[in-house]
């Protein structure tokens, strides 16, 4: 339903410096560094502008089971296929909130810092067969700068040096981890006796009185829920009303962008989009910016089709939307005797708490490449707490909640997953959103190296696990990706060659010189870390770029 | 339009602890009521039956009125636009669930047993529910290595369930969601499980409930972690 009897006047704003599409971590990044530098930006975001304190409650109904902050999966929905072949089923697949701040509004705020071999995985691996390893562009010491300048300016507890394996900081963390919760002690007891070294996982939260923040919730609800305090980091709350006390930034909410326009000379002239009411505008602009997630991004790009690219906006390598990789969480779960134990509370703290990187890094007698980070976690809260092959029903499943609820904890890894080429996202032939759009099909089988990661982490965390005394573990294993973790990559790799990259070092189209895509589609490969940190360090160095070199008409 | 940001507050029609029927008619609200007691049963301690389950499925299916609290917990929000379009077609679909499903209860429970399901005992229901969901009652938990099973998304959406798994999530929901929305009476769920839960949807918001007091303080990271014994001393916490 799309009104176009709108006035003229209306539906072209005044052209800007650059318009970015998308306001959660890379967004809210981008338009703190742009406008900050003086450039004139327009910000746009498909969700609401909410307001933590009036909005965000410890309501498990709400956030966890009826999808408050988006997508809904009836007017959002997404399909997912497992090979080329299969026909793709309607599925809630990666299902990022869709609001201002995005991502960051829901997160637990795992920042974990990536480790200089995920930017050199072809170099350290070379060919793996079914699997399209590339190196990134861009080495971690040429990031490191912006990963700090990230935990400093958004805000991260941590400790230096108490993770054996911290690759080079030029910064220590802005403030001390919060205290272990008791589950996360238990960690620790598991951990020394196995020799691994644990220690207080990087959140990205104030942990003491920090540029005006308190911390200030301890509910516990905390992953998945909107956090109603300034304690938890978002760009909701930081970098976007940075952007705006600059007067050049200028925020819509609940404009839902469909197509990005080419101009004349095959450059990106501005975005279409549609409001809550149902208005078509065109907001023009010097630069486009995308953030809107790498599924998002590379729907949008592909929906762009346009005479220069009939394939897509900037896919003149035939690489858009190939090799997504989405880091499947992969959890065990400890339930342990309450008669022998003291409560866990595996519904306190801030979702995750110790964590490590003993098995980061590859050891081929493991039987796979790569490796992937570990913490120590929440259950969370009742309704959904984390119970795999849970009795469904009847006395065992009441006796389940009653016996282990207070004595549950889950040991979690984020997989570290190949890219593969024939793991994409593309649009769906036949489903289309509540706009009446074509929606992102998703591609995706593991490849056998995540399988055997998988396999390999899951059992050693069970071993931990039992080494701190669990009465009952209960694993899981990796059947297909549910892209439970939220994470999203890959989909428009940046590289240096053309044919088989879509950006380039600084998140630029190769093809399309005034075009950005800033969010997780830039990962050439997905790394064993949450993507977060790493996203918003690339998008500020990119942002830099675009606002002192590129729009100064300099070359790099 | 109003956007979800500016959503009003208001009022729901009857009272948090109102006894009303909104959306079953009586034989659905025994039967829902019967089967939610099997999914959570009453033993020593308040099952699904006591906490209400059934007025908080009969509350959410009576239209959108019941979808969100407010953030504060004074009202509940009215929804507009998309989400309330798509909300009045998803909760029409879990009415048509519940409806067919209330029917093949009894159509199940007829064909096994020569009665409707409200006038079986508790291990016929139990068979009827067996064969509904066409997998054995479960069975205690023991120690050692489950069985593996795969990964899943840990927000269950309701959204296109079949009728069984709807009953068992909404059974759960209505016992262990905040009271607010017409089950978990008196916390009893809360209750039976050791959460401490917030007294109020406004605790959770204004964060004067506060899990804080169960972290481990006034341990040395060194005492946690070895390897910074062997390195110079840095914090506590």
């Amino acid at each position: 339903m799309i009104n176009r009897d709108v006035k003229s006047l209306q539906r072209k704003p005044d052209v800007v410096d650059v318009v970015i599409v998308g306001m959660g971590a890379s967004g809210g990044t981008a338009a703190k560094v742009l406008s900050e530098a003086g450039l004139t930006v327009v910000g746009l975001d498909r969700g609401p502008w909410l307001s933590p304190q009036t909005h965000f409650s410890g309501d498990e109904l709400k956030f966890l089971n009826r999808d408050y902050l988006g997508p809904d999966p009836a007017l959002n929905p997404r399909t997912v296929r497992h090979d080329l072949n299969s026909k793709a089923e309607i599925t809630s697949f990666s299902p990022v909130p869709q609001l201002v701040g995005g991502g960051t509004v829901h997160w637990a705020g795992w920042v974990p810092r990536p480790m200089p071999s995920d930017f050199k995985q072809r170099s350290l691996h070379g060919d793996i067969e079914g699997a399209s390893l590339v190196d990134w562009p861009i080495t971690y010491d040429e990031l490191e700068p912006y990963l700090s300048k990230i935990e400093w300016e958004f805000g991260c507890a941590g400790l230096a040096r108490s993770n054996k394996f911290e690759p080079p900081r030029s910064r220590e963390y802005p403030m001390p981890p919060l205290p272990p919760t008791a589950f996360a002690a238990k960690f620790y007891e598991g951990c020394e006796r196995l020799g691994i070294n644990a220690y207080p996982f990087p959140i990205a939260l104030a942990s003491t009185s920090y540029k005006g923040r308190e911390p200030a919730n301890h509910t516990g609800f905390w992953n998945q829920f909107g956090d109603p305090t300034l304690m938890r980091s978002t760009t909701l709350t930081s970098f976007i009303p940075d952007a705006l006390s600059t007067g050049r930034f200028e925020l819509r909410p609940d404009c839902y962008v469909r197509e990005v326009t080419v101009g004349s000379e095959g450059r990106a002239k501005g975005v279409v989009y549609v409001d809550a009411e149902g208005n078509e505008f065109e907001q023009e602009a010097k630069a486009v910016v995308l953030c809107l997630g790498a599924i998002e991004s590379a729907r949008l790009m592909l929906m762009s089709k346009s005479r220069y690219f009939p394939e897509g906006l900037a896919n003149s390598s035939g690489y858009l939307g190939k090799n997504a990789t989405f880091h499947e969480t992969m959890w065990t779960v400890g339930l342990f005797d309450k008669d022998l134990h003291d409560p866990l509370y595996g519904y306190s703290g801030h979702q995750m708490n110790g964590g490590s990187f003993e098995f980061y890094e590859t050891d081929e007698s493991r039987g796979h490449i790569g490796g992937s980070v570990i913490a120590s976690c929440t259950v969370a809260q009742p309704i959904n707490w984390l119970h795999p092959g849970r009795p469904m029903w009847g006395q065992a499943g009441k006796d389940a909640d009653r016996d282990f609820y207070n004595h549950a904890m889950a040991v979690e890894l984020i997989l570290h997953d190949m890219p593969q080429e024939t793991n994409q996202v593309d649009l769906d032939p036949e489903v289309t959103d509540g706009w009446g759009l074509p929606v992102a099909r998703i591609t995706h089988k593991p490849h056998e190296n995540d399988i055997r990661l998988a396999t390999w982490q899951t059992n050693k965390n069970m071993e931990i696990l039992e080494a701190a005394g669990a009465y009952r573990v209960l694993p899981t294993h990796l059947e297909k990706s549910t892209g439970n973790s939220f994470h999203q990559h890959g989909t428009a790799r940046m590289g240096d060659n053309w044919s088989t990259s879509v950006l380039n070092e600084w998140c630029q189209a190769h093809d399309v010189d005034n075009l950005f895509v800033m969010d997780g589609s830039f990962f050439p490969t997905s790394t064993g870390v949450n993507p977060t940190l790493t996203i918003m360090a690339q998008a500020w160095r990119a942002s830099e770029y675009l606002a002192n070199i590129y729009a100064r008409g300099r070359a790099e | 339009m109003v956007c979800r940001a500016h959503w009003r507050v208001i009022q729901p029609r009857v009272a948090v602890d109102a006894p009303e029927r909104l959306f079953f008619d009586e034989h659905q609200w025994q039967t829902i009521e019967d089967a939610t007691a099997r999914i959570i049963p009453t033993d020593h301690q308040p099952g699904a039956r006591e906490a209400a389950v059934v007025r908080y499925i009969d509350r959410y299916l009576s239209g959108i009125e019941y979808i969100y609290a407010a953030a504060d917990g004074s009202g509940f929000l009215e929804l507009d636009g998309h989400p309330a379009q798509s909300w009045t077609r998803r909760v029409e679909a879990l009415r048509c669930a519940y409806s067919e499903g209330v029917r093949d209860l009894d159509r199940l429970s007829n064909e096994i047993f020569d009665s409707p399901f409200t006038e079986l005992d508790e291990a016929k229901q139990d068979a009827v529910l067996v064969t509904l969901s066409g997998a054995p009652k479960p069975e205690p938990l023991g120690p050692g290595r489950a069985e593996s099973i795969g990964t899943i998304l840990q927000s269950a959406s309701d959204h296109r369930l079949t009728f069984f798994n709807l009953l068992a999530l909404h059974t759960r929901q209505g016992f262990y969601g905040d009271p607010f929305y017409g089950g978990n009476r008196d916390r009893i769920g809360w209750e039976v499980i050791g959460f401490p839960g917030p007294t109020s949807l406004r605790d959770t918001n204004d964060c004067s409930f506060s899990l804080e007091s169960t972290y481990v303080t006034g341990k040395a990271w060194e005492d946690l972690i070895p390897h910074l014994r062997e390195s110079a001393p840095l914090s506590t916490n």
